[in-house]
């Protein structure tokens, strides 16, 4: 593991403006280094969301900067910033955000254009166990299926950073853990650096490092020594 | 308490601007036009109408080769008619046209002054209005005929005789720019040469008829009665007298057109709604989940969804209405004004048009809506807040081969995806390329027309003779030496000179206009006509096979112009000439046929000008000029409507491609900000969504194309047998495919470039929304 892969920095930002101006981070600082698994944990308000978002070049900071892997996002353009998500995000959403209209082969060759060296679409698919349903429309399939797919879809590329957005918020237990172990898996096997937003206190202990939010401001950010496998989580 | 959903409705119509506005212009552009066209169409056909009885129209006329004495008209009133004198002077001007001068007339189709004055002084006239816009004469200058005598000109007029300027009724066309009409004071007429005039007299029945059927019967009796009195040199009856019906035809004819393409553009219009309505239904799932969950009704929310689009209906018929009431209105009585010489009319208020374009299109962006909004709005609120439109579960994805190229394969998805928006795009496509095809088809086959003509003549000139006039009252040695001083009168010394005989006689065939058939006597090894035609058969022009669908071994059937007799040919060849609907046989058949005495001949084929016969002794003279009357007639009255209609087309095609261009990406817009957070640069992502529409439309255009040329071909043909005399052989040039691909890809480079503006402008954060 290589330190400072994503460096955090004094990052602040408030949504809108005048008497209702709410600032949702208010100065976080945060180095993850290089196939860390790290987790943001906090309640609805806590500003992990949008954390992510800045990290994921989606929002801007309004102070502070973010350096990855030696280059800051601050100096990068639109088109720099597009090239940036390119190459080197994954991203999992709780809602999936498939492509309706494109079947499950089809959806993770969305990501697998963007990507130099993409992994093999069909080994994918199986590792993913999603062989056998690949010509189906992401309606045609369950929750899990569909989260599964949207795995494929932010990892077929192999980048360097994968951001989750609560990805098993829409999901039940089974197939929480479930997709959570296949993560857990994609970040062993690939060495992807993993940054998952969630609420489920449960999660944390899966994690190389906890940071935990309220308010808009890092109250914990801790190492965890002793991992649990995502299939021995419990809550 | 109101409706608080109501103030959803300002924010909508900022939010949906683009949509609205599409609707606002088509609808207002197309109501505008209908409405100004029914009204003008309304009111000047009313006008004509009212002017039978207002100018006291004649019910015919009739031309004597001397004036009539007394006592024949005493014999004709007793007919049970008036008799009114319309003679009249035809005299070649300056300006390379005939004018046929009239004295004011005070009993008979009375003169409807436009502009200026009445003449009064002998050098006054009083010309046609429509013939001076052609000529761009205007009140106050001069007219020179060629013998040198200058009118001032006093006024401009409409003739009600003359609503449509046919010089001859056997023209094809009529021709307001070679010929005209004019009035000068009685005084004046007095000072013309007696030799010159022109002996026509109108009729008028005592006991009108009261049907078509009766006057047809009385006309057919009144022509036998005055045949015994007079020797007849021309005998027109109201009915079949083109100068004064061709203008109610063509008006009701125009009329009916406006309609065809009325229930076009609502048929369209419907789908589009269709389109638009389920698309909103898709995009507000969310809030009509929420406000469904909160306990508004279905019946509120069907009305919420439906007030925008049926306002922006109704203030576009309004404005339409006023629009369609005052320019549009002026355009399209300008449009008759330039075919027609009509006389002034009087706007008259439509309930007809109101009822087309306002209170139907209304009545059916209502219905749609309804239906449309109801039958989406039954799911349970829960669907709606998960967006989980529970039909499109059961669809299965169409199987594409992983070998295709990944973008290929994205684009068939949006395709077919979005198969409900490109069909309508075709159908759009195909009617909006109809239109322009139209209009830019027409003025190139006028244009070919001359030239195709130039190469197909029988000959550069046809000289038609003037025939001596028989007096019953003629001795019969007078008789003889009048005929041997003619046969000497119409020799040429010209050695390009090929004698012809010919006869005329009357069309007969079911649902297509009546009309002169010129039948052609040639001389057997003729330099100018060659025919190979077995004994006992004809040959029929390739304009006469092409209008009446006839070949090789069909027969013709045909009627003597006054008279009963019928005559029956059978085709035997079909001979290449386009300029007129014509037959051909050999001069002795033809003389045979209709005992014309074995060595008549009524003029001349001829590829150089015959000079040495008297101008007076020339009939007519067929040249190119004379030929392509219809097509320059047509190309001067059709003119500005073919830019009108090309405009038409270009809007109505921009504005469909746009609005439904525009739902498929709103359609997608969750995926399109998907594939931005991906990391998807803009122009892949128009290259997804945009070239999938842009593959659709030259698709529909390339192959519109072909369909419309064939529907086209059709109208057309059917539009020439009903309303025209003569033919001009449809064909597409090359020039207007081209046109057509370089105006429609143009127009829709224009809609791509917003659909990409479109695509840029689709937040990131709208994939993101359904996290929370």
């Amino acid at each position: 593991m290589r330190e400072d892969f994503l460096a955090i920095h004094e990052i602040r930002k408030s949504f809108g403006a005048g008497d209702s101006k709410v600032e949702v981070l208010k100065g976080i600082d945060l180095d993850i280094a290089q196939g860390e698994f790290c987790v943001l944990l906090g309640p609805s308000g806590s500003g992990k969301s949008t954390l992510l978002n800045i990290i994921g070049g989606i929002d801007r900071p309004d102070s502070g900067e973010i350096i990855v892997n030696g280059e800051r996002m601050a100096d990068m353009k639109e088109k720099k910033l597009t090239q940036y998500r390119r190459k080197h995000l994954g991203y999992i959403f709780q809602m999936y955000n498939l492509i309706p209209n494109l079947t499950v082969r089809e959806n993770i060759e969305v990501g697998a254009y963007l990507g130099d060296n993409p992994l093999s679409v069909d080994e994918l698919l199986g590792t993913l166990g999603l062989y056998e349903h690949q010509k189906k429309l992401p309606n045609q399939l369950s929750g899990g299926q569909q989260q599964r797919c949207a795995i494929g879809r932010a990892i077929v590329k192999n980048p360097d950073i994968l951001l989750c957005d609560e990805p098993t918020g829409a999901l039940d237990y089974n197939t929480s853990k479930e997709i959570l172990k296949l993560i857990e898996t994609v970040n062993q096997k690939y060495g992807n650096t993993v940054i998952m937003v969630t609420h489920n206190d449960a999660i944390k202990d899966m994690a190389d490092r906890v940071v935990k939010l309220r308010d808009g401001m890092i109250r914990k950010n801790i190492i965890n020594e002793t991992k649990t496998p995502a299939d021995a989580l419990e809550w | 308490m109101k409706n608080p959903l109501r103030k959803r409705l300002l924010p909508e119509l900022k939010g949906e601007l683009g949509k609205y506005l599409a609707l606002f212009v088509m609808f207002t552009l197309f109501i505008g036009l209908i409405s100004g066209f029914l009204v003008a169409d309304g009111s000047m056909i009313k006008a004509y109408n009212e002017g039978f009885t207002k100018y006291n129209i004649e019910d015919g006329h009739f031309r004597t080769d001397k004036p009539l004495n007394k006592a024949q008209r005493k014999n004709i009133t007793e007919l049970g008619v008036t008799i009114y004198d319309l003679l009249y002077v035809e005299e070649r001007m300056t300006n390379d046209s005939n004018m046929r001068i009239y004295p004011n007339r005070s009993e008979v189709n009375l003169v409807c002054l436009m502009e200026g004055e009445l003449p009064t002084g002998s050098d006054e006239i009083a010309i046609d209005r429509m013939y001076a816009d052609n000529n761009k004469l205007v009140v106050g200058d001069t007219l020179e005929n060629e013998e040198g005598r200058i009118y001032k000109i006093s006024g401009l007029v409409a003739l009600p005789d003359y609503s449509c300027l046919y010089e001859k009724n056997s023209d094809t066309m009529f021709d307001a720019q070679k010929f005209g009409v004019a009035i000068v004071s009685p005084d004046a007429f007095a000072g013309y040469r007696s030799e010159f005039l022109y002996n026509n007299y109108a009729w008028k029945y005592d006991v009108p008829p009261q049907d078509e059927k009766e006057a047809k019967d009385q006309n057919a009796e009144f022509l036998k009665e005055v045949n015994d009195i007079i020797h007849l040199k021309d005998f027109l009856a109201r009915q079949d007298n083109l100068a004064i019906t061709f203008t109610g035809t063509d008006m009701g004819g125009d009329r009916a057109m406006m309609m065809i393409l009325l229930y076009m553009f609502i048929g369209i219009m419907a789908f589009v709604f269709a389109i638009t309505s389920k698309n909103t239904i898709f995009k507000e799932s969310t809030v009509i989940g929420t406000l469904l969950a909160s306990g508004y009704t279905r019946g509120e929310l069907v009305r919420h969804y439906m007030t925008m689009p049926v306002l922006v209906t109704i203030v576009s018929a309004l404005i339409g209405n006023i629009l369609g009431y005052t320019g549009f209105k002026n355009f399209c009585a300008g449009m008759y004004y330039g075919s027609y010489s009509l006389p002034t009319y009087v706007t008259v208020w439509s309930a007809e048009a109101f009822l087309l374009t306002t209170v139907i299109p209304i009545a059916i962006m209502v219905a749609i809506n309804y239906v449309i909004l109801s039958k989406n709005l039954r799911m349970s609120p829960l669907k709606f807040i998960r967006n989980d439109f529970a039909k499109k579960r059961k669809h299965k994805a169409l199987p594409l081969n992983a070998h295709i190229p990944f973008f290929t394969r994205f684009q068939l998805r949006v395709i077919m995806q979005n198969m409900s928006n490109y069909l309508m795009i075709a159908v759009g496509v195909l009617f909006a390329n109809l239109l322009l095809m139209f209009g830019l088809a027409l003025p190139v086959i006028l244009n070919d027309y001359s030239d195709q003509l130039q190469n197909n003549m029988l000959a550069q000139y046809q000289y038609i003779l003037n025939y001596p006039t028989i007096d019953e009252n003629d001795s019969k040695l007078d008789l003889i030496m009048m005929w041997m001083e003619y046969q000497n009168a119409m020799q040429t010394e010209n050695e390009d000179a090929e004698k012809f005989s010919a006869y005329s006689l009357k069309s007969q065939e079911k649902d297509v206009i009546v009309e002169d058939i010129t039948l052609y006597g040639v001389q057997p090894d003729s330099r100018y006509v060659k025919l190979a035609i077995p004994e006992g058969t004809v040959a029929i022009s390739s304009a006469y096979a092409e209008k009446y669908s006839k070949d090789v071994g069909d027969t013709i059937t045909l009627k003597e112009t006054y008279e009963d007799d019928i005559y029956t040919f059978t085709v035997g060849q079909i001979y290449d000439y386009s300029g007129a609907i014509a037959i051909f046989m050999y001069q002795e058949d033809l003389n045979t046929t209709f005992d014309l005495g074995e060595d008549t001949f009524v003029g001349y084929f001829s590829n150089s000008e015959i000079t040495d016969i008297a101008q007076e002794n020339i009939g007519t003279v067929i040249d190119l000029t004379a030929l392509t009357k219809v097509s320059r007639q047509l190309e001067t009255s059709m003119g500005s409507m073919m830019y009108l209609v090309d405009g038409f087309a270009v809007i109505i095609f921009m504005l469909l491609i746009y609005l439904l261009s525009k739902i498929i990406i709103e359609k997608n817009a969750q995926a399109i900000s998907m594939t931005k957070i991906l990391g998807y640069y803009n122009g892949e992502i128009s290259r997804l969504y945009v070239n999938a529409t842009s593959l659709v439309v030259v698709l529909c255009m390339v192959l519109s194309i072909p369909l419309d040329n064939m529907f086209l071909d059709y109208i057309y043909w059917a539009m020439m047998r009903i309303r025209i005399s003569g033919w001009l052989p449809y064909h597409l040039s090359l020039s207007v495919i081209i046109e057509m691909l370089v105006l429609g890809i143009g127009t829709y480079a224009i809609v791509a470039l917003l659909e990409y503006r479109k695509i840029r402008k689709v937040p990131m954060d709208m994939a993101l929304k359904n996290v929370e």
